[in-house]
């Protein structure tokens, strides 16, 4: 077997992934079931909240327990300016900037404190957040009929699909970057990275504003694809949860890890017809509680070794 | 006007003056050897330097600037760089992305990271490990972490250059080549204080020493001087050395 250089596997890599836009783009053209695109939606969404999660978790090393605060703020803003009268696209926009401001809200006092201060912070930021929404605003946010009449699921994906792309892009644009290199060596020893010249709150709030602007972006998309919800729903921490855990199955600093992680998530779940939370937290608790335990690395921990053994083989 | 100056540096630890008092100069492209007993403040000292820890009292000045108080990532970027005595690689990057982040954020840092790419291949080259490039520092030896961490701090390129204890844990082979590595960097003008613990390298290679005891400087000067120094010897090298 003849082996392929490297820029000969470059090559097939990004032939393989504009096929696989292309397929995505063309999906609610071919497909015309709204239970199979509602899926989909599903499916881009978790890619979205899982990749923005690992910004911060998986490329920093900083462990966001509250990342359905971003999430929330993001719906909760954009469904209020757009309802309001806003166009979507500055919507969205005030929805990720929202998100912005309260995750250096908490990041600044949590990451000048270190330790477990952020993960406690973050958490306790989306608990408040949780409860004060369901006390403030306790009736269900519904669109209005004019909307419902002209209401169509194909914008709704490509909404999704876009900020999926949007999404991964940022992430390996990042680490591809100066700033990427700098975020990554404070994950792996902050003293060394600071002795360097890596400053280590900068770079970790770099990643936590990039991390929460994405998650606030899909909780806004969120807010523009559901007819009726209670605003509190955005903040549940399952949103946190489930991101967490698909970054975790998938492979925690990896691009590919959370997409793969957000895929094999809902597609199980909705085979499985998970709909009761206390089954969705058994299967999927287990799952993870062993995938940290027997695969540090996730899936795309185990494809690297098997490709290196492969590779050794060879 | 000296190129740095150290002068009345204190650090208390509770009641424990781990560094009380002490004061010296080092001029521009010399190398300084630090030693004295286990607890003695040498570490204490580096990490006071480079602001890893605040001074309880004294001052730093380095190029005539005070750099006592500021952040200890801002000392990189004028030029002090260091390594520590226990080793810190990014066990998680590469050999290549360990030195890539001196380049990067050192001072006179590398234009894109595709320069700091190739000007860090030959900063591997320097230290031995051009083949190791692509290896993630969690697979190095001792020695390889050793060296890696000097290329990442060569990189930075820095006016001064602090090592603490990087022979230590060497076989004396190893040992020889940092030598070697060391007279190399001090040819390109590059000032050097070094902590370490084997008499002969640090007499061999320094043109002045500082001996610490319980935090306080006891002695200072040539190498020749400080080996016939009786309180050195009494509370340092030992009968044998003298
Ligand atoms: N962060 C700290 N907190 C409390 N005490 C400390 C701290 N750092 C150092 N010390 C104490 O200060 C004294 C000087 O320590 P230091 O590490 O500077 O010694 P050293 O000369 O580098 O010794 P060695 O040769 O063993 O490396 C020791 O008694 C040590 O226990
Ligand atoms: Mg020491």
């Amino acid at each position: 077997m003849s082996r392929t250089s490297p820029e000969q596997s470059r090559r097939i890599q990004i032939i393989f992934i504009l096929l696989l836009i292309a397929i995505l783009v063309a999906l609610p053209q071919v497909i015309k079931s709204d239970s199979t695109i509602n899926l989909a939606v599903y499916v881009l969404l978790f890619v979205s909240l899982a990749s923005s999660w690992n910004i911060l978790g998986g490329f920093s090393g900083q462990t966001n327990l509250g990342h359905a605060a971003f999430f929330g703020a993001g719906a909760l803003t954009t469904r209020m300016l757009w309802l309001s009268g806003w166009n979507l696209f500055p919507s969205l926009l005030a929805g990720g900037l929202v998100a912005v401001a309260l995750a250096l809200l908490i990041g600044v006092p949590a990451f000048r404190l270190r330790g477990v201060y952020f993960a406690i912070g973050t958490l306790a930021l989306s608990q408040i957040l949780y409860i004060t929404v369901g006390n403030m605003l306790p009736m269900i946010s519904s669109l209005p009929a004019q909307d419902l009449a002209v209401y169509q699921l194909a914008p709704r994906y490509y909404l999704f699909l876009a900020i999926a792309l949007f999404t991964i892009g940022a992430g390996y644009a990042l680490i591809n970057s100066r700033l990427g290199l700098g975020i990554m060596a404070v994950r792996e020893e902050e003293d060394a990275a600071e002795s360097l010249g890596v400053s280590a709150l900068k770079h970790k709030l770099v990643a936590l504003a990039l991390s929460a602007f994405f998650g606030g972006l899909t909780g806004g998309a969120f807010a523009f694809y559901h007819v009726g919800y209670y605003p509190q729903l955005t903040f549940g921490p399952e949103w946190t949860f489930d991101a967490l855990m698909m970054v975790y199955i998938g492979g925690m600093g990896t691009i590919v890890g959370p997409i793969i992680g957000a895929v094999f998530f809902v597609i199980l779940r909705e085979l499985l017809a998970l709909n009761l939370a206390e089954m969705h937290l058994i299967v999927f608790g287990t799952l993870f509680i062993l995938v940290v335990l027997f695969l540090p690395g996730g899936f795309m921990g185990v494809w690297g070794k098997i490709s290196k053994a492969l590779a050794r083989q060879q | 006007m000296p190129f740095l100056q150290v002068e009345g540096l204190c650090k208390s630890f509770g009641g424990l003056k781990a560094v009380n008092n002490v004061t010296f100069d080092v001029a521009e492209g010399q190398i300084i050897g630090l030693i004295g007993p286990n607890g003695s403040g040498k570490t204490t000292t580096l990490n006071l330097l480079t602001g890893f820890l605040k001074p309880t009292a004294g001052a730093v000045t380095f190029k005539g600037e005070n750099i006592i108080g500021r952040p200890r990532s801002q000392m990189c970027p004028k030029g002090i760089a260091r390594t520590f005595q226990i080793v810190k690689p990014f066990l998680g990057l590469t050999a290549l992305e360990n030195v890539m982040v001196g380049k990067v954020y050192g001072r006179d840092s590398a234009k894109s990271l595709k320069a700091a790419a190739e000007e860090s291949r030959e900063a591997l080259t320097r230290v031995g490990l051009a083949d190791k490039a692509r290896m993630l520092a969690k697979d190095l030896t001792l020695m390889q972490r050793k060296r890696l961490e000097l290329a990442r701090a060569l990189a930075a390129k820095p006016q001064l250059l602090l090592l603490d204890e990087l022979m230590a844990g060497l076989n004396p082979k190893e040992a020889d080549d940092a030598c070697a590595l060391i007279q190399q960097i001090r040819q390109s003008k590059i000032t050097i204080l070094m902590v370490e613990h084997i008499v002969k390298a640090i007499c061999a290679l320094s043109d002045r020493i500082v001996v610490l005891n319980m935090g306080e400087k006891i002695a200072e000067g040539t190498p020749d001087e400080i080996i016939c120094n009786p309180q050195v010897i009494d509370v340092y090298l030992g009968r044998a050395h003298a």
